[in-house]
């Protein structure tokens, strides 16, 4: 009675696994969480797919490795219970056995362990890039600075929809914000993160990045997408009352459009130059 | 007592996070009209935890009083000291309990910067005097554990019964040992670290203040630090107990039982140079982030040993499931769950998506509340009979057992999914898509603290039915040396030392 | 209580002691209060913080008085037999390596902004250090003057406990009590030079990194000279009561343990902070790299 509750908590389990991997092509909408989804956000850079399906790599790694665990588990549960084996051995020792169980780990972490340093390699190491935008956390938006010397000269904040906009501009409620951060397709885009006050962390899963925006230091991190469209992301740093309140919304466009969009920015946000300066200054350093 | 008093604190603990769980269940704003409010209950539900639960109720509870019956020792070496471990708990409970009523953000009460307390939120973000609360109750409640922690290696290392060398000593005894020495070279690293906290909050000091020159990332390191080495400080006794447990019901001494002495010891010394795994988000260097990746990964392999010795214990064994048996099966399952998730997020690559999601929530909490967790209940249902005298019918532990499996698994697994697709914790509100998944959990919590009635029934029942345990109820199974005292045992337990000759451990 | 019962093992059974329990409370006490005081913070309009800390201080004290009049009473009743004089020594062992881990976080701290002073991406900091360490504008001790001399006091402190130790060993009384006397002249004159050098300190405890990790690590180095110190004040009374013996003495030997202890940790302070963190230190710097 019980190894039947087993079994079909193993059946449960292999059925699950199989639906995360077979969840790959399943994923409707891009650059948001979809309801009931159960695997990563679909990438849409070189990072996130790499990051996706190492995952994906992973998952079928660790469903085997606690499957196996289970299936010892049962086997022993039915094997060596006091019905079926009246007698204990007294068997405590067995070499092959103890040396197996190390060293076939290690020779699985080993190979986990090549593809996750590529995979950070091409994450850290940022590739020259064609743009630069300075991200500042604040208690609780977040504040785009595009610099002078790329056709920008000027920053603006980004704040999120109440619910009642939100869902007039047929986004989703607790995504969407009033002025997105804009960049080009096809481009490798620098990201320049701080905060101002406490540390907040700058994170879009579909681009595949997260980093802490913290006071006084400077970090770095890119993406690049050929793939227009909006992507959203969430505060991912406990920062205090609001937030849950300050995503992050980067609108992909391609060259055209952004150039258009950089001018018709220039003129909106020039207003807000002076304010931006000092922030400016600290983030150029 | 001092289970008593994480019983206690497992009951707020737990409230706090039945509240977080009706919060979560929808989308939008349920019951805390302020956000902050929210994280409140958050930061006191882990510290909580952690604190005042785990660690009193593995180390304090079933340390102190098994520990020196299994290694043959009238009492703790330093009794008194163990007496003043436990008193200084209340005290820094109380101090808990207050912060939360005082303010801290302005304009509103307790400390709501999660347990990890990273400044500047805990410094510019909470000038009130909440986090001062907080702070010295983790003073104080760190001095009892450094003292506890003092008392445990003093009484493993120096009043051992003749004749048994630490190579014969029982695998709980063991697992004390490793956890003293680690928090007693980490917790004082954390009182530095909030002590800088407090001179930065009251005297004007600079330490994590990057405008006289400070470091917030620092506070991390030093956090972390201590950090890491805190949550095998959390589960290296419940490997012990687990230990004994399997190899009483499989009536079968111990697999490779110095693989599993010395994985503990590796576990514990590994454990210190890992704590940037917590940290990938932070800006750390290329070369510090691999070496990171690489030291955590390193961790599983000892965990490996413990869990197919276990396994290899009951191999060939005449397996009794009664009802610690049957709490120690779904600890070894669901710890692995538990551990392998952590292999996922040790690969820093991997990490930048999952960090602070509820992927990490998912991941701890099947090490915590259905590994420690489990392998406290799993120890209650062994020891209680030992430790009172009296029986808790069986099928109470088993119907426990199978609501807090099926409850727990409903209520944590589920995380792994919001988590991936993307929901950060710390979350009071969500974005509708995560609802689903959300409502799941919330229902899960629900079924696990029902368990809890089941618990507490079993608990009156004991009292009430007064069924007499006998000195070993297990048992041929059960040869440490608490089994050959009489239940409960007499108050300072061996008159005269028991002699320890044969090889059995 | 276990009196009733024979007792067939060397260990010590204490009895039933207040002093835990007192001691707890006291610390509550004391933790109040001090937040009380630090936020100036009034209880039924009355600012109580001082008081409140001063009496839980009080407590506190009080209870490591009884606690350890009652350990010394036991000892000479004969309850310490050796392997509860082991158990002690353990104890003190571990007490002193969980010391070790907390000056570890000052350390620690030090060497994050000494070590990281220029590095380019934390700007705020590099900033205000101007890229080196010591900060630009600081005006720091020179290493050869007052901390030299200091130096020197630990140390000479250092060989006359061994001394008085060594007196004690040979059962030489006046040797014993000279010894301990001059430590802990030695002790005082270090504290009262550390005293005299904080007040002409060119730099502000507050605001900057370097006065904080200074006054942090040094003060509480200080400190636990004046904890030393007032260790061997005891002892120097109880060796004059003629209550140490040539075997068994351990509240002496750990005064020694905890004295050697200070003193390695000044000298790691001292070449850390003082020296190579001056401009000495950037000199030698220069010439090695
Ligand atoms: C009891 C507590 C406990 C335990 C035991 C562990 C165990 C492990 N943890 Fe976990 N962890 C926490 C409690 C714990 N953790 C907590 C509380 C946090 C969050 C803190 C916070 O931010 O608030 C956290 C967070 C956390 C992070 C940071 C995530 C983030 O914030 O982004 C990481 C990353 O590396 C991690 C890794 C690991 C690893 C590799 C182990 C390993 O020790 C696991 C080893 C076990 C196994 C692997 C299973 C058994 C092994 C086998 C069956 C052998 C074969 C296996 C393989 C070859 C893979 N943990
Ligand atoms: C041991 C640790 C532990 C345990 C048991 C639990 C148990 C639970 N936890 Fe908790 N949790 C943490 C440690 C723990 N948690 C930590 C460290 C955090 C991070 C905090 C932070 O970020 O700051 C966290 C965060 C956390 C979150 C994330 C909040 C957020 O980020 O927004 C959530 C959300 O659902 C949650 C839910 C729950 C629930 C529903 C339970 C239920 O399982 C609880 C049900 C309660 C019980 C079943 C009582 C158990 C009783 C005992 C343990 C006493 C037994 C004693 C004896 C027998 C002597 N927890
Ligand atoms: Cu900003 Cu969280
Ligand atoms: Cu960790």
């Amino acid at each position: 009675m019980k190894t039947h509750f087993w079994n079909r908590a193993a059946l449960a389990v292999l059925g699950l696994s199989l639906c995360l991997i077979g969840s790959a092509e399943a994923a409707s909408v891009i650059g948001q969480p979809s309801a009931w989804e159960i695997n990563l956000q679909q990438p849409v850079t070189e990072v996130a797919q790499f990051i996706y399906d190492m995952h994906n790599w992973l998952v079928v790694i660790i469903t085997l490795i606690s499957l196996f665990v289970l299936g010892l588990i049962v086997w022993v549960v039915m094997r060596f219970n006091e019905k079926a084996n009246p007698v204990p051995s007294r068997t405590t020792h067995h070499t092959g056995l103890e040396i197996a169980w190390t060293v076939i780990p290690i020779l699985i972490l080993v190979g986990i362990a090549i593809p996750s340093f590529r995979l950070l390699k091409l994450q850290v190491q940022i590739p020259a890039h064609d743009i630069v935008v300075k991200v500042i956390g604040k208690q609780w938006y977040w504040t785009y600075e595009y610099p002078a010397d790329q056709g920008g000269g000027f920053g603006f904040d980004s704040i999120m929809l109440s619910d009642a906009e939100a869902a007039k501009a047929g986004q989703p409620r607790m995504l969407a914000v009033d002025n997105e951060m804009v960049v080009p397709a096809g481009k490798v885009i620098a990201m320049q993160v701080v905060g101002a006050d406490v540390i907040h962390s700058f994170s879009v899963p579909s681009l595949g990045f997260r980093m802490d925006a913290i006071p006084g230091r400077l970090n770095e991190t890119w993406f690049k997408t050929d793939r227009e469209g909006i992507y959203y992301g969430m505060c991912s740093r406990l920062c205090g009352q609001n937030h849950a309140y300050m995503p992050i919304a980067i609108r992909v466009v391609s060259p055209e459009k952004y150039t258009a969009w950089l001018a018709e920015a220039k003129k909106k946000f020039a207003s807000n130059d002076d304010t931006m300066k000092v922030a400016a200054n600290a983030a150029a350093q | 007592m001092y289970l008593v008093f994480a019983l206690f604190a497992g009951l707020i603990g737990g409230a706090l996070s039945i509240a977080m769980r009706l919060e979560l269940q929808e989308p939008g704003l349920q019951f805390f009209t302020n956000p902050q409010t929210y994280n409140v209950f958050v930061t006191g539900h882990g510290l909580i935890m952690v604190f005042f639960v785990v660690m009193p109720a593995l180390i304090g509870g079933y340390g102190n009083w098994f520990v020196p019956i299994m290694i043959g020792a009238p009492d703790m070496a330093f009794p008194r000291m163990n007496n003043i471990s436990f008193w200084l708990l209340p005290s820094a409970f109380a101090l808990l309990v207050i912060s939360m009523f005082v303010e801290g953000a302005p304009g509103s009460n307790g400390f709501g910067g999660g347990w990890t307390v990273y400044p500047p939120l805990s410094t510019s973000g909470h000038p009130g005097p909440a986090l001062d609360f907080g702070i010295l109750s983790l003073h104080i409640a760190g001095a009892s554990s450094i003292l506890g922690a003092i008392n445990f290696i003093t009484t493993i290392l120096n009043m051992r019964a003749p004749g048994m060398t630490l190579h014969k000593m029982p695998l709980f005894a063991w697992s004390m040992l490793v956890t003293a020495f680690l928090l007693l070279l980490s917790l004082p690293v954390l009182a530095g670290a909030i002590t800088m906290l407090l001179t930065d909050r009251n005297f004007g000091t600079t330490f994590f203040d990057p405008a006289g020159g400070g470091d917030p990332v620092l506070y991390q390191h030093l956090f972390w630090f201590f950090g890491h080495p805190e949550v095998y400080i959390m589960i290296l006794p419940a490997f012990g107990i687990v230990s004994h447990i399997v190899s009483t019901f499989a009536k079968k001494p111990v697999f490779g039982y110095l693989g599993m002495a010395y994985a503990m010891v590796a576990i514990g010394a590994v454990g210190f140079v890992v704590w940037a795994h917590h940290m990938y988000t932070a800006g750390l260097s290329l070369n510090t982030q691999r070496y990171f990746v690489f030291a955590t990964m390193v961790i599983a392999v000892p965990t490996g040993v413990k869990i197919f010795s276990w396994i290899a214990t009951m191999w060939g064994g005449s397996m009794r499931f009664t009802s610690p048996m049957i709490w120690a099966l779904g600890f070894i399952f669901l710890f692995t769950v538990g551990g392998v998730t952590g292999v996922v997020l040790a690969n820093a690559g991997i990490d930048r998506n999952l960090h602070n999601t509820y992927y990490v929530v998912a991941h701890f909490h099947y090490v915590l509340s259905l590994g420690a967790v489990f392998a406290i209940f799993a120890a209650w249902y062994y020891w209680f009979p030992k430790m009172s005298g009296y029986l808790i019918p069986e099928w109470i532990g088993k119907l426990h057992f199978w609501i807090a499996f099926i409850g727990a698994n409903v209520l944590f697994f589920p995380m792994h999914f919001t988590g991936l697709s993307g929901m950060p914790r710390h979350y009071v509100d969500y974005p509708d898509a995560f609802a689903g998944w959300n409502r799941i959990s919330s229902y899960g919590s629900y079924i696990f603290a029902l368990g809890l009635l089941v618990f507490f029934y079993g608990l009156w029942l004991a009292f009430a039915q007064k069924k007499k345990a006998g000195d070993n109820p297990w048992g041929a199974g059960a040869t440490t040396l608490e089994w050959t005292l009489s239940s409960p045992p007499p108050y300072h337990q061996f008159e005269t030392l028991p002699r320890i000759t044969g090889s059995e451990h | 209580m276990a009196q009733a019962h024979t007792k067939n093992h060397d260990y010590h059974i204490v009895d039933p002691s207040p002093w835990p329990f007192v001691g707890s409370i006291s610390a509550f006490i004391m933790a109040v209060g001090a937040i009380m005081w630090m936020k100036g913070m009034a209880m039924a309009g009355l600012k109580a913080g001082p008081f409140l800390f001063g009496a839980g201080l009080i407590g506190v004290l009080y209870t490591m008085m009884s606690w350890w009049t009652d350990v010394v009473h036991e000892a000479e009743k004969g309850d310490h037999t050796r392997v509860v004089q082991l158990s002690h020594r353990y104890g003190m062992i571990m007490f002193i390596a969980s010391e070790v881990m907390f000056f570890v976080a000052w350390f620690w701290a030090y060497f994050d902004a000494s070590l990281f002073a220029g590095e380019a991406k934390q700007f705020m900091r590099l900033e205000f250090t101007g890229g080196h360490w010591p900060p630009k504008g600081i005006e720091v001790f020179d290493p050869w003057h007052l901390p030299l001399l200091n130096t020197l006091i630990l140390l000479t402190s250092g060989t006359t406990v061994t001394w008085a130790h060594h007196a004690l060993l040979h059962n030489d009384r006046q040797g014993l009590k000279w010894g301990l006397i001059l430590t802990v002249l030695l002790g005082a004159l270090f504290t009262v030079v550390q005293i005299f050098e904080y007040t002409h300190a060119a730099f502000g405890f507050k605001g900057n990194i370097y006065g904080a990790t200074f006054f942090m690590a040094t003060g509480f180095h200080g400190f636990h000279v004046f904890v030393g110190t007032v260790f061997l004040i005891v002892c120097l009374i109880r060796a004059s009561a003629g209550q140490f013996t040539p075997k068994q003495h351990l509240g002496f030997e750990f005064a020694a343990w905890y004295w050697h202890f200070v003193d390695v940790v000044w000298l790691f302070l001292f070449l850390a902070i003082y020296l190579w963190g001056s401009d000495w230190g950037r000199a030698a710097e220069k010439i090695l790299v």
